[in-house]
């Protein structure tokens, strides 16, 4: 009897009458067995079924910034007739004659800026040059002389100048897959090739150079070629936002274009920040502004001559007005 | 009566042997079970065991490479490879300070500050929240990776990377006096090469818990 009273839980030498009790410590052990395989278990549980069991350690966050620049930024673009062999034109980009011109303000902190296109035939004083077309400035002296006539011009300081051709043109609006403008006329220019019907859509590099060429058959001459020129820098603008919104990695894309294509004074980091910049600046906040401008002659030649309408602009840019 | 005693003797024995297997599967699955919840070697001693914690691992930027150089300069190849290097050294100074060295709220976070381009460490140092621990920090002991991967598309200028797109992905767990929870952080930064190496001039990044 002593050893059926004796705990079920004593030593090995346990006789006859301990058998239920060594089943039963069996079957406890089985059954402790069954719930550690349940408590193994739980930490394999899908992660999941993990995270529910984290606490939030941060909440969630978003943020976003380009840089901070100067306040105002003025870039003088030029469109060079020469150094493009593609278009049989040879020598230098810098010796040619500046065909396109425009003069782009950027407000950086308010995100605003004006493109003023101004007429390759304007008639103004040159520095060292009396007074000729202002397309003849950069053959004279190069991009500096010709930013210099600008800032005469205009009173206001340029800060850097890009350059480019034909070539560059083309080549640029090739790579980046097209550029999206919004034609403004039905166009059947033969000189300049261009033949677009009047409309948004995307222009290929070579329909991009004949619309910002088109001079002749156009009803506005010089005037309208420059709106149309603007309109392509604009287009230029509003392609690489898109692109750039769906793929961040498009600004090195852009840059690597430009870096082939674009002669400037622009150092490296500064067009890397601009071009950041850039992506958060809504196309729609800068005006493309034709200088105003009338066709006239000097001196046998056909020129443009600015009109007051033009230094009522410059000065309205001068203290710090976009319109 | 000893016949019975000695077959009860023969089961007592066999149930012994099975017990003391049992037990000692038992033992081991117990021991099995505490390890698992144990917290990491790399832990503060007495932190609450995590129960979303996976194993940490040593923070390493696994990083692929494209790159842009000039027609008449390094192919992209080996461009990509000699950046590369670099960029995985800058990317894994960024994340020791966002999160790892910045657990404990004590370092600051001039550190990382530092690693931003001037025209935009002060639009970076208000939205600390969105690249780093933020005000997190002082309530967590430890950060323990474990991911840290990007991409990155590197544009040369001559002979040398200029700037560069990272697009980044880390996560690991960060542990609190209240427990364990995951962090987050998934960025883009465009990087500019300067003369003390690469900065940040621009970011689009969010960090926190899962989604």
């Amino acid at each position: 009897m002593s050893r059926r009273t004796r705990p079920a839980g004593a030593g090995a030498g346990a006789g006859a009458g301990r058998r239920g009790p060594a089943w039963i410590a069996a079957f406890g052990l089985v059954a402790a067995l069954a719930a550690g395989l349940v408590v193994a278990g739980s930490p394999r549980q899908p992660a999941d079924a993990q995270s529910a069991l984290a606490i939030t350690v941060q909440r969630a966050h978003a943020g976003s910034a380009t840089p901070t620049l100067k306040r105002r930024i003025v870039l003088l673009t030029i469109g060079s007739d020469a150094g493009a062999p593609k278009f049989g034109r040879g020598g230098s980009v810098e010796g040619g004659r500046a065909d396109a011109l425009q003069l782009i303000v950027l407000d950086t902190v308010k995100r605003r800026g004006a493109v003023l296109s101004f007429p390759r035939d304007s008639y103004v004083p040159i520095p060292g040059h009396g007074t000729n077309k202002i397309n003849a400035a950069m053959a004279f002296g190069g991009p500096r002389l010709l930013v210099a006539t600008f800032e005469r011009l205009t009173g206001l300081p340029i800060d850097y100048y890009a350059l480019t051709s034909f070539d560059g043109l083309t080549d640029i609006v090739t790579k980046v897959g097209g550029v999206q403008v919004n034609v403004d006329m039905n166009l059947r220019d033969t000189f300049a090739g261009a033949f677009l019907d009047k409309g948004r859509q995307k222009l290929n590099g070579r329909q991009a150079l004949a619309y910002a060429r088109a001079r002749k058959t156009l009803p506005g001459g010089d005037f309208d070629r420059s709106r149309h020129q603007g309109q392509v820098l604009l287009g230029g603008l509003g392609t690489f936002q898109r692109q750039v919104a769906q793929d961040p990695a498009k600004v090195m894309t852009w840059l690597a274009i430009l870096r082939d294509e674009v002669k400037t004074d622009l150092p490296f980091p500064e067009l890397l920040r601009l071009a950041l910049l850039a992506t958060k600046v809504p196309a729609s906040g800068i005006r493309n502004i034709p200088v105003p401008s009338v066709a006239g002659s000097a001196g046998g030649a056909s020129v443009v001559h600015l009109q007051p309408g033009a230094y009522a602009l410059f000065a309205r840019l001068r203290a710090g007005k976009l319109s | 009566m000893a016949a019975p005693s000695n077959s009860g003797l023969r089961l007592t024995g066999s149930a012994g042997a099975a017990l003391a297997v049992l037990l000692t599967a038992v033992l081991l699955l117990v021991a099995g079970c505490t390890s698992g919840d144990r917290p990491e070697p790399s832990g503060p001693a007495g932190r609450p065991a995590s129960t979303a914690a996976p194993p940490a691992e040593p923070l390493r930027v696994q990083l692929v490479t494209t790159a842009k150089s000039p027609p008449d300069g390094l192919t992209a190849k080996r461009a990509a490879q000699r950046a590369a290097p670099g960029l995985e050294r800058f990317l894994d100074r960024y994340l020791t300070a966002a999160f790892v060295e910045a657990a404990g709220g004590e370092a600051g976070w001039d550190g990382l500050l530092g690693l931003f381009d001037k025209p935009v460490k002060a639009s970076a140092r208000k939205q600390l929240d969105a690249l780093s621990l933020g005000a997190a920090a002082p309530k967590v002991s430890a950060v323990r990776p474990h991911r840290a991967s990007a991409r990155a598309v590197v544009l040369y200028g001559d002979r040398r990377p200029a700037a560069a797109t990272v697009r980044l992905a880390f996560d690991a767990t960060a542990d609190t006096a209240q427990g364990s929870g995951q962090v987050h952080l998934r960025s883009v930064l465009q990087l500019l090469a300067t003369g003390e190496g690469w900065r940040i001039a621009a970011f689009d990044s969010r960090t926190g818990p899962p989604k």
